[in-house]
């Protein structure tokens, strides 16, 4: 493992989650995580962009693996680092998003999430028109998200503090 | 050889690679901006000429490289008629070849990965170190793709010679990693710039292999150009009588990695330098940018220019007369030409399949945890000359070592989409060349090289002895 991939996995802990890439759902959870850590000012580096299943960054899948397969080898090089305290701070305002236990509830709910917050912050929507939030979606083929999960994802990025009021 | 101007071109480079590249006349204007010549001044293969004397060659002259292979693949889309490429998007598509290295660092990945370095007391029991923290309250160096945007959208000379603010984006869009992504047809046009099968890859390693001496690099680029075809959907592929091209193609990338690209002279001194990079700027020492905010501000600023393998260069000379004995040692190792001296390599081919325990190079990974500092104390070398250090996992295709055939195709799994793909014979829609059950790929893909390695900076005048002394230590290190 390298510093970044060290961080990511020392993210992933920090929100409480299991290091987990063995299917989709597992890496759409890991892609979506790192995103919202970043957006809350952990810094890792990477650089997402739009895919189908909204914010996506090659360079993290690459990491992904690389850190599996140390894990899976019983080298787990993260240990007795740790993130900076700011870092751990904002990864703890936020752990409270990743607490659902179910899987693919947690999947979902990252999904729209960093979703959401990718068009708002690339300035592809406003936050305020949650009808052209929605239209967008669709654009993109996620018809599954209602206006009400919108409006309840957008209320969650603000009260986390990962949009603004 | 005689050569001369296509009609609609303005200029004509003759390439020692590709023979003849016809310019146009805003090719010739970014050409001529400040911030493409300072290309000039990066070296293609950073330290590899410490290894072999004639790979100075530079991203200047891989850019024009990339550019000619983009005009005949153009040529080729406009033969097929399949797609159909307005004037506009063929320019777009030239100049994105063009540009797609703008955004390198001084030295390649070498500074660009300055993030992702551990320093050797970081990994072993033992040291003296203070907390191992690492500061993410800050933005780490970006990819040299996204510092290509950042240069394209903001200096003002590339700006106006591509013709104004909206034009640079679009085209900083298909080089840099925010690719359009609405399109189908767009989504394929970035593939020309990015995929298994890009123009990058098709130059460098024909002009690696050149340079170097190396063989290995060398491909079949007329038989895969001229066996290119694409798909109603606008896939782009080979056809299958081309597999055999293609399999080289990636068996020679895999190939100039293990021989040229990791090799342990050039991959020492990298390791050396970027070890040194890091500790200066820890350090807050000779300017070095501390972050990315620092590395976005002066890529967009009138300092871009000094941004080159000299920049690097200045810090080294700096650095040999520095106060800190380590720093001293590591900067002379570069300037003096006293690579790192080898002590131990292992190295590993594995299989997706075998993910489970230890392996050699685990194994000496651990061996050095825990016996390095009293090897360092033993022979009364600090722990800090001591580079250990691993290559990343190398694999033929960049379907990972990891993903399964079925869950990547189920799962529109995004590096699909730049694997190498084939028309089989009888069908429109390309699939993947890992997917043909009669190609080697679809044997090997799963397969990885990965090298880890323990050198020593040593300027003792008993340094044969001593090296040998230590190979000895060090000698069982891969053996439980």
């Amino acid at each position: 493992m390298d510093r970044q991939q060290i961080g990511v996995k020392l993210t992933i802990d920090g929100l409480g989650l299991p290091f987990k890439i063995n299917i989709f759902q597992d890496r759409l959870i890991m892609q979506k995580s790192v995103y919202l850590a970043q957006t809350a000012g952990v810094n890792l580096g990477y650089y997402y962009h739009w895919y189908l299943y909204g914010p996506y960054s090659p360079s993290l899948t690459r990491d992904e693996y690389a850190i599996a397969t140390d894990i899976s080898v019983g080298l787990d090089e993260s240990e007795g680092w740790n993130l900076d305290d700011k870092s751990s701070q904002r990864l703890e305002r936020i752990r409270d998003i990743f607490a659902e236990p179910d899987r693919n509830k947690l999947a979902k709910k990252l999904e729209l999430l960093a979703s959401v917050h990718f068009l708002i912050d690339r300035r592809q929507v406003s936050k305020v028109d949650t009808s052209r939030i929605i239209a967008t979606l669709k654009q993109f083929n996620k018809d599954y998200f209602s206006e009400e999960d919108v409006q309840k994802a957008l209320g969650e990025l603000k009260t986390y503090g990962l949009l603004q009021a | 050889m005689a050569s001369s101007k296509r009609d609609g071109f303005d200029k004509l480079v003759v390439d020692s690679i590709h023979g003849d590249t016809h310019l146009k006349k805003r090719e010739l204007e970014v050409i001529d901006t400040a911030s493409f010549q300072r290309l000039r001044h990066l070296k293609q293969l950073a330290m590899s000429q410490m290894a072999y004397p004639n790979a100075t060659h530079t991203r200047f002259a891989h850019s024009l490289g990339a550019l000619a292979i983009m005009t005949r693949i153009i040529d080729i889309a406009k033969t097929t008629g399949r797609v159909v490429l307005s004037r506009k998007q063929q320019e777009n598509l030239r100049l994105a070849a063009l540009l797609h290295d703008v955004g390198h660092y001084p030295y390649s990945h070498l500074m660009e990965r300055i993030d992702k370095v551990k320093l050797t007391e970081e990994q072993v029991e033992g040291a003296q170190v203070e907390g191992k923290t690492l500061d993410r309250s800050g933005d780490p160096y970006p990819e040299h793709d996204l510092v290509g945007t950042f240069i394209v959208n903001k200096q003002s000379d590339l700006i106006e010679a591509l013709g104004g603010k909206k034009r640079a984006k679009e085209i900083a869009n298909l080089f840099g990693p925010k690719r359009p992504t609405k399109s189908k047809k767009s989504l394929q046009l970035s593939k020309l710039v990015h995929s298994s099968l890009d123009m990058d890859r098709l130059d460098y390693l024909l002009r690696d292999s050149q340079a170097t001496g190396v063989p290995y690099g060398q491909i079949d680029i007329n038989y895969l150009l001229n066996n290119l075809k694409i798909s109603p959907s606008g896939m782009l592929g080979i056809s299958e009588k081309a597999i055999p091209a293609a399999e080289q193609l990636l068996l020679a990338r895999f190939f100039m990695h293990r021989t040229v690209y990791y090799h342990k002279t050039t991959f020492g001194m990298e390791e050396v330098c970027r070890q040194l990079l890091r500790r200066l700027r820890s350090q807050g020492k000779y300017r070095i940018p501390k972050d990315g905010k620092d590395i976005k501000e002066l890529v967009t600023s009138k300092d871009l220019g000094t941004f080159t393998d000299a920049y690097v260069d200045r810090i080294i000379q700096k650095a040999v007369n520095d106060e800190n004995q380590v720093v001293q040692a590591l900067a002379r190792s570069i300037q003096r030409r006293r690579p790192p001296q080898r002590l131990k390599e292992v190295n590993i081919l594995r299989s997706s399949q075998e993910h489970n325990g230890h392996h050699a190079g685990t194994i000496f990974k651990l061996n050095c945890k825990h016996n390095l500092y009293s090897l360092a104390k033993d022979f009364d070398i600090p722990l800090e000359q001591f580079i250990l250090c691993e290559t990343p996992p190398l694999q033929l295709e960049k379907r990972g070592p990891l993903v399964a055939v079925e869950e990547a195709m189920k799962t529109n799994w995004k590096e699909e989409e730049e694997l190498i793909k084939v028309f089989v014979t009888g069908e429109d829609e390309p699939k993947s060349l890992v997917d043909i059950p009669y190609s080697l790929l679809s044997k090997c893909a799963g397969l990885f090289f990965q090298s880890f390695r323990l050198y020593v900076v040593y300027e003792g005048e008993d340094g044969n002895d001593v090296i040998s002394q230590l190979r000895d230590r060090v000698g069982d290190w891969d053996k439980p």
